[in-house]
């Protein structure tokens, strides 16, 4: 078949409306909020509840990578929000050095004589390790007083992860549950390596005092978390055309091909493992990216951010959404989160069943568990299902059978959009 | 109340004044009168190596505060007090009654605590051939507490006519270790110190380290001479450079090295100008330029001189350091010193085995945790998230069923087959709610499964709090089974051990011997043609699931034994419990074995080497699962052929 016998390429955009409605939609988002906010507009909605739709937008972020390495590879990875902490990690030790750089080089300045830059760097270690009682920096601080450094950290130290772990696992043929049980694992070893004192990240304390920019005090935070929300779309609406583009095209249909049948993918000649690393390091990167924008807003960060169960949570969240769709993983973490938010803020109201009263903040976990098994057995395709009611309404003729996810879910629509 | 007779009379007492007994109290009547800790040394001391009979008596009263002093004659007498006038007053001498009288003439001595302890002390001699076998114990224990020189004396004497023969060996071995301590001629001391060759005794090492207790010294030329226990290399591991030039300058035979923190202080000292020893202020950011402000300093005599590198070079180079023992006498320490080597090795064996024995004993705990896993995820393949919550039911049923049944013993035998049953009924309605409907979607089991497991995990925080609560074990399971000194292991866990061993036992007769386990290898292996041959394949699938939830039921019992019972006691043990099983290869209950056996050495192994840190353990052990993994990805023992497709 020669060149001029396929249809002509259409443009990206036009190939793909749902990004056009995906970013139409953030964008009016992000210009309302700001409106509504209390440094740009009537303020309407609170700095910390700007704060809350900033973190959620990360976490929308971290679950579109969960999406793709998930619903498109089929790889389900229990370690992604290890990738996620370790960007806040690195984003973290930047801020917490650099602020208390300023603090101390200040605190110095009225002392008798000018510091030494080894007095400057003793105290500075001083402030931060003297929780965990240390006071001297741990070799992997070496680099916390730049900022580049530390951004190109917040990318490189998630994706070497990825890269390493990713590499040793598929090179061995581990999949499906056993690959999950390895990424829980690797999780868990991280997070407790983390809680000791000595791993040169102040053990269970962790970072703390993120949400103070280095040399902005001035800066009032409803601004400062206005910027962060902006950065936050920003890089939610990239990553969502990034996504868009990854599983468009023949690498998409490669890593599809790979979750329906990964053997009739290697025997057709593809490297496999190479595809599926790629998309692993990959979405570590995003991970890492979404984190290092998370936690200046969270303001802490400390191990048990990293704890096996948050990225179950994780899963939880892109499975609800709608797996296998990207903004289906929008929807998910979004949904669930903010519910979350509202159901243990005590924004749901109690029921009472005469004999108990069901308070939420108890019993909200109960629920998201239940309904987490009902839309498993009963909605697969999750929240994002509800627009295949509107699509097929309009569209109803379909070529082949709905093949649900484990076989081959949704193939020849996905290739088409 | 009888008449008061007057103290006038008190003298007429038939009370004999020159016993023995006597005799020595009035040497020593006015310290004994004066009753102070500093000067009472000398009574207490004469009195205890008078050897007289009566000397046990004088002391027991004296320290129960019931001996009095005749004010007139200065005679002591023991006496017990009638009513608050009136006492009756005994002779030391034969403890003859002697009178009724009125306590206006006789003065009571009240010896302070520290009196009271000195006493004590000197009793303990009188104690050790006490004929209750009890207070020689409780002077044995005393002794053990509290050495003194004169115990030995005191112990030898009492050795011969000890009847109780344990008693009688704790007095020779505490005569040994005394000798160690306090014997005067070295022959006989290195004599009792070899007799200790080889004993674990945490009390040998207690009294021979103490001998072997070394002084670091310096000087100009290598010292000889037997007391010399090691000559030392400044820079060496035993000596930093830094605390050998601290010891010269100790001794004056160096300049001290200035510290930046000394230094700075001096150059705040002298500011003059806005400029220090000629360097201008706003140039001291750095230490080189402090150090040449300083120099200044030091040249104008304003700061005392520092030492340059060289100079320390050139001091420790002129002088060599040693240790010299000063515990014991050289021939003596060298001795403690052999035998405490041999001891070191004796004790290393035996820790060995002690971490083997804990090694083991952690290993049956991930045992029983994952066996249930064993039969849900190795035989059905199905990954149950919610298999640690079973574990969590189980001990939660243990502990409601203490409440009502407050016999430990009965409760747990009780417990056990409760638990079975509660979990049994949450692994079938879980298998018959929502697994069976994703046998071919395993991913989604796993999702599904611990959406279970997080509502069941909150449901039990909202019944039992968060708190954790006790599940105590009957009172046969306390206490530890000790070999010696280092090895020991508690009952608890020899119980999960042989309940662990129990489990493997019930798992292989049920598998292997009966008509369900047939049914079962048969439906896991082909569930088509098994449904064709007449097995219900639904039923065995929920009779198998019911059957590893049970067992992870009773395992929680036995887990809260030795644990506590939390909400989220299920969820520490699932990530190593799917471990154990992928480690040990999935589908084969030996590979479990094998794998719980693999994590609980590994975990002890490295905690061994790094024994504060129990979570740099886990970290590494998991570390290691994950790279076993990529060598051998189908676990310990693999299955092969067809059974590994499945």
């Amino acid at each position: 078949m020669s060149d001029a016998a396929l249809p002509a390429r259409r443009p990206f955009v036009a190939r793909h409306p749902s990004v056009l409605i995906f970013l139409a939609l953030l964008g009016i988002f992000t210009i309302g909020v700001t409106l509504l906010s209390e440094a740009f507009g009537i303020g309407l909605v609170s700095t910390s509840f700007v704060k809350t739709l900033g973190k959620t937008l990360c976490l929308c972020l971290v679950a579109l990578a969960m999406d793709l390495v998930w619903g498109y590879c089929g790889i389900l990875s229990l370690g992604h929000m290890a990738f996620f902490g370790i960007g806040g990690y690195a984003i973290g030790m930047w801020l917490m050095y650099a602020r208390t750089e300023i603090i101390v080089v200040e605190s110095l300045a009225s002392a008798a004589l000018p510091p030494t830059p080894q007095e400057v760097s003793d105290a500075i270690a001083n402030q931060i390790f003297g929780v965990v009682g240390a006071s001297e920096f741990p070799p992997i601080w070496a680099v916390a007083d730049s900022l580049l450094l530390q951004l190109a950290a917040v990318v490189l130290v998630p994706g070497l992860l990825a890269l390493v772990f990713g590499w040793l696992a598929f090179r061995s043929r581990v999949t499906g549950v056993y690959l999950s049980i390895l990424t829980q694992a690797m999780t868990l070893a991280l997070s407790l390596y983390l809680f000791q004192n000595d791993s040169g990240l102040r053990g269970n304390n962790g970072l703390s005092g993120l949400q103070n920019l280095p040399g902005l005090d001035d800066v009032p935070q409803s601004i400062v978390s206005l910027w962060f929300f902006w950065a936050s779309a920003l890089a939610l609406g990239l990553g969502y055309v990034l996504c868009t583009w990854v599983v468009s095209g023949k690498f998409g249909s490669v890593i599809r091909a790979i979750r329906d049948d990964e053997s009739r993918v290697r025997f057709l000649g593809y490297p496999v493992e190479a595809y599926k690393l790629a998309i692993f390091t990959l979405t570590a990167v995003i991970a890492g990216i979404a984190g290092a924008l998370y936690y200046p807003q969270a303001g802490i960060i400390n191990p048990a951010e990293i704890a096996p169960i948050a990225s179950i949570y994780l899963a939880v969240w892109v499975a609800i959404g709608g797996r296998g769709r990207l903004y289906g993983a929008v929807i998910g973490a979004a949904f669930v989160s903010l519910v979350s938010t509202w159901f243990t803020g005590g924004g749901a109201p109690d029921v009472n069943l005469g004999f108990a009263t069901i308070q939420w903040v108890d019993w909200w976990t109960v629920l998201l568990g239940l309904s987490f098994v009902l839309v498993t057995l009963f909605a697969p395709k999750g929240i994002g299902g509800l627009f295949d009611l509107i699509t097929e309404r309009r569209t109803p003729e379909r070529h082949g059978a709905d093949l649900g996810p484990d076989a081959g879910s949704l193939r020849e629509k996905e290739a088409e959009t | 109340m009888l008449l008061a007779v007057p103290g006038g009379v008190a003298s007429s007492h038939a009370q004999e004044a020159r016993a023995p007994i006597q005799l020595l109290l009035q040497e020593h009547g006015e310290i004994i009168a004066k009753s102070s800790r500093r000067t009472i040394g000398p009574a207490i001391d004469a009195l205890a190596r008078s050897g007289l009979p009566q000397a046990q008596l004088v002391l027991e009263k004296w320290r129960a505060k019931e001996m009095w002093r005749d004010k007139e004659t200065g005679l002591f007498v023991f006496a017990e007090e009638i009513d608050r006038r009136t006492i009756r007053i005994f002779d030391f001498a034969d403890g003859r009654e002697i009178a009724e009288v009125a306590d206006k003439g006789f003065k009571q001595l009240k010896p302070n605590s520290g009196i009271r302890g000195l006493i004590g002390a000197a009793l303990v001699q009188f104690q050790l051939s006490d004929p209750d076998p009890a207070n020689r114990a409780t002077a044995l224990d005393a002794i053990e507490r509290d050495a003194e020189p004169s115990h030995l004396t005191a112990l030898r004497g009492a050795i011969e006519s000890e009847g109780d023969a344990g008693l009688r060996a704790r007095k020779a071995r505490l005569e040994r270790l005394l000798t160690i301590r306090f014997a005067e001629d070295p022959a006989e001391r290195i004599a009792a110190i070899e007799g200790f060759s080889g004993d674990l005794g945490v009390d040998v090492r207690a009294a021979l380290n103490p001998l072997l207790a070394r002084a670091l010294d310096v000087s100009t030329s290598r010292p000889s001479g037997p007391d010399i226990a090691a000559v030392l290399e400044p820079g060496s591991a035993a000596l930093s450079r830094a605390e050998a030039h601290a010891l010269l300058v100790d001794k004056g035979l160096a300049v001290p090295r200035v510290t930046p923190a000394q230094k700075r202080e001096a150059l705040i000292a002298n500011i003059a100008d806005g400029q220090v020893g000629g360097v201008q202020l706003a140039e001291l950011d750095s230490e080189a330029a402090r150090d040449l402000a300083y120099a200044a300093l030091a040249r104008a005599g304003l700061a005392p001189p520092s030492a340059a590198p060289g100079d320390i070079d050139a001091a420790l180079a002129a002088h060599v350091f040693f240790e010299r023992f000063v515990g014991a006498p050289p021939e003596v320490a060298r001795a403690a010193a052999d035998v405490l080597a041999g001891i070191e090795t004796q004790v290393a064996i035996n820790q060995f085995i002690d971490l083997v024995l804990d090694a083991v004993s952690l290993g049956s705990i991930y045992f029983l945790a994952a066996i249930g896993l064993a039969i849900t995820f190795g035989v059905m393949r199905v990954i149950n998230m919610a298999h640690g919550e079973f574990i969590m039911m189980g001990a939660y049923t243990g502990f409601v069923v203490q409440q009502i049944v407050p016999d430990y013993t009965l409760s747990i035998i009780l417990a056990i087959p409760l638990a079975f049953a509660v979990t049994f009924g949450a692994g079938v309605a879980l298998e018959r709610l929502v697994i069976r409907w994703l046998y071919h979607r395993p991913l989604e089991t796993l999702l599904a499964t611990f959406g279970v497991s997080i509502a069941l995990q909150q449901i039990a925080k909202n019944i039992f709090g968060t708190q954790a609560r006790p599940l105590t074990a009957p009172g046969w399971l306390d206490g530890s089974l000790i070999v010696n000194d280092i090895v020991s292991i508690s009952y608890i866990r020899i119980a999960i051990f042989v309940l662990a061993l129990l489990f493997l036992a019930l798992f292989l007769l049920v598998m292997n011997r009966t008509r369900l386990g047939l049914e079962v290898r048969a439906v896991t292996q082909n569930p088509r043609m098994a449904a064709s041959m007449g097995i219900n394949p639904d039923r065995i699938n929920m009779l198998t699931f019911g059957f590893g939830s049970g067992i992870a039921g009773i395992a929680g019992v036995a887990i809260g034994l030795y644990a506590k019972v939390t909400s989220e006691m299920g969820a520490d043990y699932i990530v190593q419990s799917f471990m154990t099983v992928v480690v040990g290869g999935v589908g084969n209950i030996w590979g479990t074995l094998l794998g719980a056996s693999m994590v609980g050495v590994l975990q002890k192994g490295i905690e061994w080497f790094n024994p504060s840190n129990t979570l740099a353990a886990q970290t590494y052990m998991i570390l290691f699962v994950i790279l076993f993994i990529q060598f051998r990805p189908r676990g310990i023992i693999a299955l092969k052929g067809r059974a590994a497709e499945a």
